[in-house]
């Protein structure tokens, strides 16, 4: 419990050194909020994605890396890293594609083999249909996204697997505050379908929302919080519930230069629980802390 | 295992096609209202113009400077390099009434606007 406490205190700092920093760099003069320039909002909370798709005719490079940590017992940790192309064909389409590569460092973990690895993980793409556009006077913009991947590695245990994802998410966003405060919406729903080298087959699924509250600090910078409700079933038709939790935690972004940005968020489980077992947080299915940090290259 | 993936597959392919027919909307066959722009020691000229809602609208960017500029809008989601002394043209969709900012990505101070009514 000192450790979780310690970990959250330790991100809560750096989150508020990094946007600290980033504003006195960003706002070496006052500024008025109406004279910042329009915000892609795709990025700007954290785990849940915003409804932007970017401009047409844009290209853009991304390294994301999600890692997740803690475990009921012993030491987790594991990460995946998408080396992430993205373009935006028409005003209304954004393409992404890439591959994973994934680590795992695995000691003393019930239910899991030790490990220590890193991999190439499989590939993935997203399309991204923008289907209400915000306007100046309409401050709700919606996006339904498909993000269908293939994976060779577990992410959970780490092991040799053919593992097939299906990611369709809805995410909407709200303009409260022009060019000030923004809020964040997620729909999500993710089937899965696993074969493990014994032949054995996992079918399964996520599903859950979120909402994000995020605010613009300066022309470049935006911090915020994010609060996640997932459910865990062992099956894609969502008929056989396991568990679920709820995550929260801060998110920033920090926009480097007109064409560089990154951002950055952490999630801890705040509640959880799983079926059949009375223990205190779901850590079967889902992770004590997950952390986001992703850096961007527009071109 | 086969069918599994077979069915996969069927869903992208649906998903994508569905995206992409969607996006394609009747207004873009109609004519589309011309907006004249002139980009010149760091500036638009004009920086406000006005265009019909519900028609589609072309930017004719004319850059008299020394050296490139890019013209780009995060509502119009639009973004066009035009070299120096050369002229750009952005296609944008039919508009909803409203007012779309624009600005030169290079220069922090150039900036206009788009009143669609």
């Amino acid at each position: 419990m000192r450790m979780r406490i310690k970990s959250g205190v330790s991100f809560a700092l750096a989150f508020c050194s990094a946007a600290c920093l980033a504003t006195s760099f960003g706002n070496a003069h006052a500024e008025d909020a109406s004279s910042w320039r329009d915000l892609e909002t795709k990025y700007i909370f954290g785990f849940t994605t915003g409804s932007g798709i970017g401009l047409e005719g844009e290209k853009e490079f991304t390294i994301d890396t999600v890692g997740r940590f803690g475990k009921r017992d012993g030491h987790y940790s594991a990460t995946e890293t998408k080396y992430e192309f993205e373009f935006t064909p028409t005003q209304f389409i954004q393409i992404e594609f890439g591959a994973l590569g994934s680590t795992h460092n695995i000691n003393g973990v019930t239910d899991l083999d030790d490990r220590r690895q890193f991999a190439a993980s499989g590939a993935f793409a997203e399309f991204r249909y923008l289907a209400i556009e915000r306007t100046s006077s309409n401050p709700l913009a919606v996006t339904l996204a498909v993000e269908p991947t293939a994976r060779s590695i577990d992410e959970t245990s780490g092991t040799r697997v053919h593992n097939y994802e299906f990611e369709t998410v809805v995410n909407a966003d709200l303009e409260l505050l022009r060019n000030r405060l923004y809020a964040g919406f997620n729909l999500l729903y993710e089937p899965e379908v696993t074969w493990a080298s014994t032949g054995e087959v996992e079918r399964e699924a996520k599903f859950g929302g979120s909402a994000a509250l995020s605010l613009r600090i300066a022309s470049n910078v935006v911090v915020g919080g994010e609060v996640w409700y997932l459910r865990h079933y062992d099956a894609a038709n969502l008929t056989a519930f396991t568990g679920d939790a709820v995550l929260m935690g801060p998110t920033l972004y920090i926009q480097f230069t007109p064409k560089m940005f990154m951002t950055a968020a952490w999630n801890a489980q705040v509640w959880g629980r799983e079926i059949g077992n009375p223990v205190s947080l779901n850590l079967a299915e889902f992770q004590r802390h997950r952390a986001r940090l992703k850096f961007a290259w527009e071109f | 295992m086969a069918t599994v993936h077979r069915m996969i597959r069927k869903a992208t392919l649906v998903a994508v096609c569905g995206m992409a027919m969607s996006a394609v909307s009747p207004s873009q066959a109609q004519q589309a209202s011309e907006i004249h722009l002139t980009y010149s020691k760091g500036q638009f000229q004009p920086t406000e113009v006005r265009a019909p809602a519900d028609k589609p609208i072309t930017f004719r960017v004319k850059n008299l400077d020394a050296k490139a500029m890019e013209f780009e809008s995060k509502s119009l989601r639009v973004e066009k390099v035009v070299a120096a002394n050369s002229e750009g043209i952005v296609n944008v969709r039919a508009l909803k009434p409203g007012r779309y900012e624009f600005y030169d990505d290079f220069n922090e101070k150039a900036r206009g606007a788009l009143t669609v009514q």
